[in-house]
C-alpha cells in the first residue's frame, strides 16, 4: 500500500487551469515517474499527492479512501524537494531527526523555549538516535552527522535529504526533480543510488523529471505529460517504441525521432519537396501521414542504395558512435525538404566513419521500424506489423 | 586641481560642523555633570570635562533614585519588547505567509498605528485603565506602549519571512510541524537579525517612553527614569550636574544599540512605513 | 510556489490557520489602539470632563463649532502645520547633507558617522534636559557664548520670536541622522559606472548630483519626509518639555493641544476633537504621500 487513484484531477489557479480531468492509477511498489517539460503540471501532480497543494475538483484515492482533504502527515508520504529544502540552521543530525522528533512532540513543546529543551532531549532518546544513525550510515552521512548544510556538497545534501525522507518509512516516497541541481556526473550516480533504494524499500516512488534519460533508466512506469494533460502513460520501452502522439516521439530519445510529412498515394510515399520512394510493409489508412523512425533505425548508404537521396549537413562525433544529420534530397528538383521542427533527419551509427560534410548519401529503413503518425491529430496510428515472409 | 583640494577641504571643514552640531549637546551633558553647582550658575561652566570631579558626581548622584528609575525603565523595557515579538511575530507570519481575505485591511491597519499621536488615545486609555485597575501599574503601561511597537515588529519579521523559501516550511509540514512549531523552530531562527532589530526598537520604544508614563503612573516609586528625569525641570534642588549624570546613564544604552544595529532599525522603520 | 494556496489541510480546519495566527494580535490592537480611538471620536462629540471621565452628554458637533470659533485653534493649526514642513525641510536638507558628505570613506569616519547618530539615540527626555540647559538664559551655554562674542543674551525659549526656532533646531538635531542613514543606504545604491561616465562626459559635481544621484535616491527622500512629517505632528515630548507649548501658545502643537485642555483645562471633549483633527492632518500627509508616490512610479515607468 498505498495505491494510488487519480479520479478526473483537476488543479487551477483562478482561471488559469494548470491540470485537467487527469486519470491514473499507480500500483503499490512502482517507481513511477511523471516526466514532461516545464510548466506541464507534473510537480504540481505530486505537491497535490503530498498534500502540500489543495486539489480544485476530482478525487485523489490512497487504497480506495478520497484523500484530498487529508493533512500531509496522514498521508504517510515523504517529500524531497528540488532544493532539497533543509533547515539551515540545524546541524545534519537534527535534520535527520526532525520528523521523529516532531512525531514524538506534544502540542505545548512548540512554545519558543520549550521546543528547544524538548528537541535536545529527545534527540538523545536511544531510540531516535539509533534510528537516526542506521539511517545515515546507509547513506553513508555519518560523518557528516554534526554538520550544517551550508558546509556540504550538492550531492552529499541530496543524500540528507533522502535521508530524512527515509527515517520515518513513510509508504509512499515524492521525489520532485531532486537531481536537477547536481552535476551531470553525480546525477549519474545518484540515478543508480535512488533506483538500489527503491528495490531495497520495496515502497512506492513517484518521480518527477523533466530528463528522459532518468525517466528511461529508473522507472517502471512513466507518465508523460504536456499542459496539465496526460499523453501516455506505459512503460519505458512501450513510450519509446510506441509513442502515442508525435509530442511523446520527439521528448523521449536523443537524438529525438525523425518526423517526415509524407503524402501517400497508394504505395508510394512523397515529401513536400516532391522526393518519393516506395514503402513496403503495411500502410495506414489516410493520405496525410507523418513518417516517422528512431535514428538508430536508419540506415546510413552510399547514394544510390537507398531509398531516399540526402546530404550530409552535420556531423556529431561522440567517440563510440557517430550522429549524422542529414537533409532529404529530391531527385528531380535538387532542393531539399522541409521537416518537422527541423530540416534535418539524424542517423545513428556505431564506429567513426569518414564521412564529410555536403558528402551525398542515401537512407533506407525496415519497415517494422517505422512508427505512423496522423498527421491532422498527430497521433499515432497502429498498423499491424508486415508478416513475416513464411519463404 | 585645485577645486578638488577646494572642494575637500570644504567637505572636511562641512563633516567638522556636522559632526560638531550631532555631538556637542552629549558632549555639553558630559561636561555639566562634571561641572560644581557654582560654576555653572556663577562663574561660568568650564567648556571641557573635568574629569576629577567624578567622585563628587557620584555622591552627588546618590540622592537620585537613579536605580529605581532605571530599574523600572527596564522592566517597561523589556515588557514592551516581550509582548511586541510575540504579538508581531504572529502577524508578520500571518501576513508573510498566509493570503486571507482582509489581508489589505490588516495591512493598513497596523500602518494607522504609525501615524495615530499618542496623546490622541492618552485620554481614552486613560479612562479604559480606571476601569481596568490598570492605572498607576507597569503592566498598563506595558500595554499602551505595545500598540506602537507591535506593528513596526510585525512589518520587520514579514519582511524578513519574505525572504525565507516557502519549501523549508513545506518540509516541516510534511514532517508533522504545526504549523506554530514552524514559525517558531525554523522561521525566526533563520531571521535573527531582523528579530534583534525589531527587538531593539521595541526595546527603546519603552525605554524612551514619556507621555503614557507620567499620565498613568502616580507612585513615585514607579517612576522610569523618563519621567524622574522630566521631574527635574523647574526644580534647583537637585544639582543640576547629578541630573545630568543621570540623564548620561539613561542615554547610553540607547546610544550604543543604536550605533549597534543602525542599518536594521533604519531598514525596519522604513519598511513599516510602506504598506503591505 | 506561492504561499497562500497551501492551507491548513485538515477537513474543517482548512484555513483558519490564518485567523488564528491574526487574531492575537489584532484583538490586542483592537483594544489597546482602536477602540480607544473610537472612543476618543465619540468623546469629542459629547462634553465630558477630565473629573467625570465615563460621564458626559452627547452635543455632537458643538466642541468642533467652539473650535472653529477659537482663535487659537488657528494658531494651533499654523503652528502645526508649519513646525511639520520646517522640520520635515530642515530635517531633510541636513540629513541628505550629511550622508552625502560622509559618503565616500575618509579617516576618523566610523567615528564621526556615530556622532552623528547621537540626535537620533538619545532619549527624548535626555535630550529635552541638555538643550534646556543649553537654552538657559542665564546660564546656558549659548548665551555664554553669545556674551563673550559681545551680543546679547537671547530669550530662547520664552520669547515669542525664538520660541519656535528653538523647538524646530532641537527637531532637526533628532531627526537628521535618521534622514542620514536612510539617505546613505539609498546612495549605495547609486550604480558606481553611471557616476563615473557623467564625471568623464565633463559634468561637474552639481550636475552630476541632479542627473544621477538625485533620481536614485528620490524615493528614499520621499519616505523620509513622510516619516518626519507624521513623526512631527505626533512629537509630544521635546515640545511639551521645553516649552509647554508656551509662550503664547507659540509652540502648540495639536498634540500638546490635547494634553493641556484634557489635563489643564479639563475638557475631554474639546481635547478630542483636537485628537481628531490631528488625527486627520496625518493621514491627509500619508494619503499625499501615497499619491505622489504613485505618479512617481508612473513617471518612471514611461
Amino acid at each position: 500500500m498505498p495505491e494510488l487513484t487519480f479520479k478526473n484531477l483537476s488543479k487551477s489557479f483562478g482561471s488559469h487551469v494548470v491540470i485537467d480531468a487527469f486519470n491514473a492509477t499507480i500500483e503499490d511498489g512502482e517507481f513511477l515517474v511523471l516526466l514532461g517539460p516545464s510548466g506541464c503540471g507534473k510537480s504540481t501532480l505530486l505537491r497535490m499527492i503530498a498534500g502540500l497543494s489543495e486539489i480544485t475538483s476530482g478525487e485523489l484515492l490512497f487504497d480506495g479512501d478520497r484523500a484530498n482533504d487529508w493533512h500531509p502527515r496522514q498521508r504517510g508520504v515523504a517529500f524531497v524537494f528540488q532544493s532539497y529544502a533543509l533547515y539551515p540552521h540545524m546541524t545534519v543530525r537534527a535534520n535527520i531527526a526532525f520528523p521523529l522528533v516532531m512525531d514524538a512532540f506534544k502540542k505545548w513543546y512548540h512554545l519558543p523555549i520549550v521546543n528547544a529543551v524538548a528537541r535536545r532531549r529527545l534527540m538523545k532518546s536511544p531510540d531516535i538516535a539509533a534510528r537516526t544513525e542506521n539511517i545515515a550510515r546507509q547513506l553513508e552521512l555519518d560523518s557528516l552527522l554534526d554538520r550544517r548544510p551550508a558546509s556540504l556538497s550538492g550531492g552529499q545534501r541530496q543524500r540528507v535529504a533522502l535521508a530524512r525522507a527515509l527515517v520515518r518509512n513513510p509508504s509512499l516516497y515524492l521525489l520532485d526533480e531532486p537531481l536537477s541541481n547536481l552535476d551531470a556526473k553525480l546525477r549519474t550516480q545518484m540515478r543508480s543510488e535512488i533506483s538500489a533504494l527503491h528495490h531495497k524499500v520495496g515502497k512506492t516512488f513517484v518521480y518527477v523529471t523533466h530528463d528522459q534519460v532518468e525517466a528511461m533508466t529508473m522507472a517502471t512506469r512513466i507518465i508523460v505529460m504536456n499542459k496539465g494533460e496526460v499523453q501516455q502513460i506505459d512503460t519505458p520501452e512501450g513510450i519509446y517504441n510506441n509513442p502515442a502522439n508525435t509530442f511523446v516521439a520527439r521528448f523521449v530519445g536523443a537524438p529525438p525521432m525523425n518526423l517526415v510529412p509524407v503524402t501517400r498515394k497508394g504505395r508510394r510515399l512523397a515529401t513536400s519537396n516532391a522526393q518519393a520512394w516506395n514503402h513496403d510493409g503495411e500502410l495506414p489508412d489516410g493520405e496525410r501521414l507523418i513518417f516517422g523512425v528512431r535514428p538508430e533505425k536508419l540506415q546510413f548508404l552510399a547514394r544510390g542504395q537507398g531509398r531516399m537521396p540526402a546530404q550530409v549537413a552535420v556531423v556529431e562525433r561522440l567517440g563510440a558512435e557517430t550522429v549524422i544529420g542529414c537533409r532529404l534530397v529530391s531527385d528531380e528538383h535538387g532542393g531539399t525538404t522541409n521537416l518537422v521542427e527541423n530540416d534535418l533527419v539524424f542517423v545513428r551509427i556505431s564506429g567513426n566513419p569518414r564521412t564529410k560534410i555536403n558528402e551525398q548519401c542515401s537512407l533506407d529503413y525496415r519497415a517494422e521500424d517505422v512508427v505512423w503518425f496522423d498527421a491532422h491529430t498527430q497521433t499515432r496510428i497502429p498498423v499491424r506489423a508486415a508478416a513475416p515472409a513464411l519463404v | 586641481m585645485t577645486s578638488t583640494i577646494a572642494l575637500s577641504i570644504f567637505r572636511y571643514v562641512l563633516i567638522a560642523a556636522l559632526v560638531a552640531f550631532a555631538g556637542f549637546p552629549i558632549y555639553w551633558m558630559a561636561s555639566t555633570a562634571l561641572s560644581a553647582n557654582s560654576e555653572l550658575y556663577s562663574t561660568g561652566q568650564v567648556p571641557w570635562p573635568q574629569l576629577q570631579k567624578l567622585p563628587e558626581l557620584i555622591s552627588a548622584m546618590a540622592g537620585v533614585p537613579i536605580g529605581r528609575w532605571l530599574f523600572n525603565t527596564f522592566l517597561i523595557a523589556c515588557g514592551t519588547t516581550v509582548l511586541s515579538l510575540l504579538l508581531g511575530s504572529l502577524a508578520g507570519y500571518a501576513l508573510s505567509r498566509f493570503r486571507f481575505r482582509g489581508r489589505g485591511l490588516v495591512g493598513f491597519l497596523l500602518f494607522m498605528t504609525q501615524v495615530v499621536p499618542e496623546a490622541l488615545i492618552l485620554v481614552p486609555l486613560y479612562a479604559m485603565f480606571i476601569t481596568l485597575g490598570l492605572l498607576n501599574n507597569l503592566m498598563g503601561l506595558v500595554l499602551a506602549n505595545v500598540g506602537f511597537s507591535l506593528p513596526v515588529a510585525a512589518f520587520i519579521l514579514k519582511s524578513a519571512m519574505d525572504s525565507i523559501p516557502y519549501e523549508i516550511e513545506e518540509s516541516a509540514i510534511i514532517d508533522n510541524c504545526p504549523r506554530f512549531g514552524i514559525l517558531s523552530m525554523i522561521v525566526l531562527p533563520l531571521i535573527m537579525p531582523s528579530v534583534a532589530a525589531a527587538a531593539v526598537i521595541a526595546f527603546f520604544a519603552g525605554w524612551n517612553e514619556f507621555l503614557f508614563a507620567s499620565t498613568f503612573l502616580m507612585d513615585r516609586s514607579l517612576w522610569p527614569t523618563s519621567v524622574g528625569l522630566a521631574s527635574f525641570i523647574g526644580q534647583y534642588e537637585t544639582p543640576l550636574s547629578a541630573v545630568m549624570g543621570a540623564a548620561l546613564l539613561f542615554s547610553v544604552p540607547a546610544i550604543v544599540f543604536f550605533l549597534l544595529i543602525q542599518r536594521q532599525i533604519v531598514a525596519g522603520l522604513t519598511a513599516g512605513a510602506v504598506k503591505g | 510556489m506561492t504561499p497562500g494556496s497551501s492551507k491548513w489541510l485538515s477537513g474543517r480546519g482548512k484555513a483558519i490557520a490564518p485567523y488564528v495566527f491574526i487574531l492575537p494580535p489584532l484583538a490586542y490592537l483592537a483594544v489597546f489602539m482602536f477602540w480607544p480611538l473610537a472612543r476618543q471620536m465619540w468623546l469629542s462629540l459629547t462634553d465630558t470632563r477630565l473629573t467625570n471621565p465615563n460621564g458626559g452628554s452627547f452635543v455632537g458637533l458643538e466642541n468642533y463649532q467652539w473650535l472653529f470659533d477659537d482663535p487659537e485653534f488657528y494658531t494651533t493649526l499654523n503652528v502645526t502645520v508649519l513646525y511639520a514642513a520646517v522640520t520635515v525641510v530642515l530635517g531633510v536638507a541636513l540629513g541628505t547633507i550629511s550622508a552625502l558628505a560622509i559618503n565616500r570613506p575618509f579617516p576618523g569616519r566610523p567615528l564621526a558617522r556615530a556622532i552623528m547618530l547621537f540626535g537620533w539615540a538619545v532619549p527624548n527626555v535626555a535630550a529635552s534636559l541638555i538643550w534646556l540647559w543649553m537654552y538657559n538664559e542665564r546660564s546656558g551655554v549659548f548665551n555664554d557664548m553669545l556674551a563673550s562674542l559681545g551680543l546679547d543674551r537671547v530669550s530662547w525659549l520664552t520669547s515669542t520670536h525664538m520660541a519656535f526656532s528653538s523647538i524646530v533646531a532641537v527637531t532637526v538635531w533628532q531627526v537628521a541622522p535618521f534622514v542620514m542613514l536612510v539617505v546613505l543606504a539609498a546612495l549605495q545604491s547609486v550604480p558606481d559606472e553611471v557616476r563615473e561616465a557623467a564625471r568623464v562626459d565633463g559634468a561637474d559635481a552639481l550636475s552630476v548630483f541632479r542627473a544621477v544621484t538625485l533620481p536614485h535616491i528620490l524615493p528614499s527622500l520621499q519616505l523620509v519626509s513622510l516619516l518626519v512629517a507624521v513623526w512631527s505632528i505626533r512629537r509630544f515630548d521635546i515640545i511639551y518639555l521645553l516649552t509647554g507649548g508656551g509662550p503664547i501658545g507659540s509652540t502648540s502643537t495639536l498634540v500638546v493641544k490635547i494634553r493641556q485642555t484634557a489635563f489643564e483645562s479639563h475638557e475631554l471633549g474639546v481635547a478630542s476633537a483636537y485628537g481628531a483633527i490631528g488625527l486627520i492632518l496625518a493621514l491627509l500627509v500619508a494619503f499625499v504621500h501615497f499619491v505622489t508616490d504613485r505618479r512617481r512610479q508612473k513617471w518612471m515607468a514611461q
